[in-house]
């Protein structure tokens, strides 16, 4: 992966995440695929997708990391930060060293040192002019994030568009569903990891990865998985048994 | 929400921009649509939703409705009068506006009833035309991540609703989550406990990871369905003074056992 210059490792990327498109797919799964693309091909080490729900909060949507510190993070950035003002001015937000930016955020950025970050960035989210959320971009090391890093994120960010509105012309009748539907399969993955995590007795990162795992290995979508998991209780006992022994192989 | 820069006014969701805002929000039916369930619980803020709705929105009735469980379904706060006839009307008929946007999980939109194409509700259909109602709308209410209501928009005048209501009655739809809970919680003692309550602090503290995570827990561990576990931990941080998050966190971290009923 590293041996091929940046440009073919991005068209890869590009064409890989295409194809999925054109297959089914799950757009949690998908967008959380599309964050850790982002660490390969960018000098980042955390990347997250935030989508502004109908009240206007920006909630993260997919992460490469389910840590909770790094969760925390994210979420954090509902009310102030890169993400916030990215989504605010529907430009791009770069900061190449995180300690000049105390004042700006004062909360963000402590938090952020904190987690073992020194550079922020953000990309907008947009379809049709409108700004739906944005990507955030999190490096451990001070640094700008150059023209071309600014087009492959935009890149990634546009794939992410395609894929929440998937085929639907973005309108807000058929915007507003396809939004509240990926925040609310959000809302069910979390619950998914929960229940796991008292039924397995892991943590809840590792209830995600199982759960994907798992959702990959039977061809289905994650987040119906972690529907069925929620909501129907004969599914539960089987999907649980088999988790239980994917746990005790390898992830 | 404040933004770093002094050029750019702070905006609401789905902002523009550049461009006129099909999907803008004003910023005053936004924070009106919240100032009607701030300082109210349960019914009463349902009601004053309601009727911010139809003072805000070009349409004539506004109601929410609930169907829990299968068992418990109806009508629970209304602008008016017509309006919860209008709601109330589809249980007793078994179809409606209500019933088909949680069964199907969207919005349905029907612009005129009174079109011979239109079908989708062969008794409630005529009966709402009886009524002088053609536009109705309705827009699912989600509480942890469970289809468990709607919001339903009546208006004489057919026709579409334009792209800024639509996003407005979206907007009255997820902040109609905080009456639901209230009347949703079987005891109701969490509804009555804090009159004061800050709805619009709640429901962000409801969104966060970590309460999700923890309505997991509870769902194995009580045996209950998703929304119950939400009014349960809910019903525990306002009985202990706590907040949903801090709740959420002891009992992820095994600090905290709920007990069943």
């Amino acid at each position: 992966m590293t041996g091929a210059p940046r440009e073919t490792r991005v068209l890869d990327a590009v064409v890989s995440i295409v194809d999925s498109l054109l297959d089914d797919f799950d757009v949690v799964d998908l967008l959380t695929g599309l964050t850790e693309r982002c660490t390969e091909l960018l000098d980042i080490e955390a990347a997250g997708f935030l989508l502004a729900d109908p009240l206007n909060k920006l909630r993260l949507l997919a992460a490469t990391s389910e840590e909770a510190r790094e969760l925390e993070l994210f979420q954090l950035q509902a009310d102030e930060g890169p993400c916030v003002d990215c989504y605010n001015s529907g430009q791009p937000v770069s900061v190449a060293d995180i300690h000049g930016a105390l004042e700006r955020w004062p909360r963000f950025v402590p938090a952020a040192i904190d987690a073992g970050f020194a550079s922020v960035h953000a990309v907008p989210m947009r379809a049709a002019g409108i700004v739906l959320g944005a990507l955030g971009l999190f490096g451990s090391r001070r640094g700008e994030l150059n023209d071309a890093d600014l087009l492959v994120g935009q890149t990634l960010t546009h794939i992410a568009c395609v894929a929440i509105l998937q085929e639907h012309a973005p309108t807000p009748s058929t915007v507003m569903p396809q939004l509240r539907s990926a925040l609310t399969g959000r809302v069910v993955v979390e619950q998914a990891k929960g229940l796991l995590r008292q039924l397995l007795d892991v943590p809840v990162e590792d209830a995600f990865r199982l759960l994907r795992t798992y959702a990959r290995a039977n061809g289905e979508h994650l987040t119906d998985v972690a529907r069925r998991l929620m909501t129907d209780r004969y599914s539960r006992l089987l999907i649980v048994t088999e988790l239980d022994e994917l746990r005790a192989g390898p992830l | 929400m404040k933004g770093w820069r002094d050029d750019v006014p702070d905006e609401p969701h789905g902002h523009h921009c550049g461009r006129p805002a099909p999907v803008r929000l004003s910023v005053a039916i936004h924070e009106q649509l919240r100032a009607a369930v701030d300082g109210q619980r349960g019914t009463e803020a349902a009601d004053r939703l309601c009727e911010a709705c139809v003072v805000l929105l070009d349409v004539d009735a506004a109601a929410i409705s609930i169907v829990f469980d299968g068992a418990s379904s109806g009508t629970l706060g209304a602008s008016g009068e017509p309006a919860r006839r209008y709601d109330e009307l589809q249980f007793i008929l078994g179809e409606g506006p209500c019933l088909e946007s949680v069964a199907r999980r969207i919005p349905v939109l029907v612009v005129d009833l009174a079109d011979p194409e239109e079908a989708r509700w062969p008794v409630y259909g005529p009966a709402m035309l009886a009524n002088q109602i053609r536009g109705v709308y309705a827009i699912p209410v989600v509480v942890a991540g469970e289809f468990v209501g709607a919001l339903d928009l009546f208006r004489a005048q057919p026709g579409p609703l334009p792209d800024d209501e639509l996003t407005s009655a979206v907007t009255a739809a997820e902040l109609a989550v905080i009456p639901l809970l209230d009347l949703m919680d079987g005891d109701l003692q969490a509804a009555v406990a804090d009159p004061h309550s800050n709805a619009w602090a709640e429901l962000n503290a409801l969104s966060r990871a970590e309460v999700s995570q923890a309505t997991g827990m509870l769902v194995a561990q009580l045996e209950v369905e998703p929304a119950e576990a939400l009014i349960r931990l809910r019903a525990h941080a306002y009985a202990t003074g706590r907040s949903a998050t801090d709740v959420a966190r002891d009992i992820l971290d095994r600090r905290l056992l709920l007990e069943a009923d």
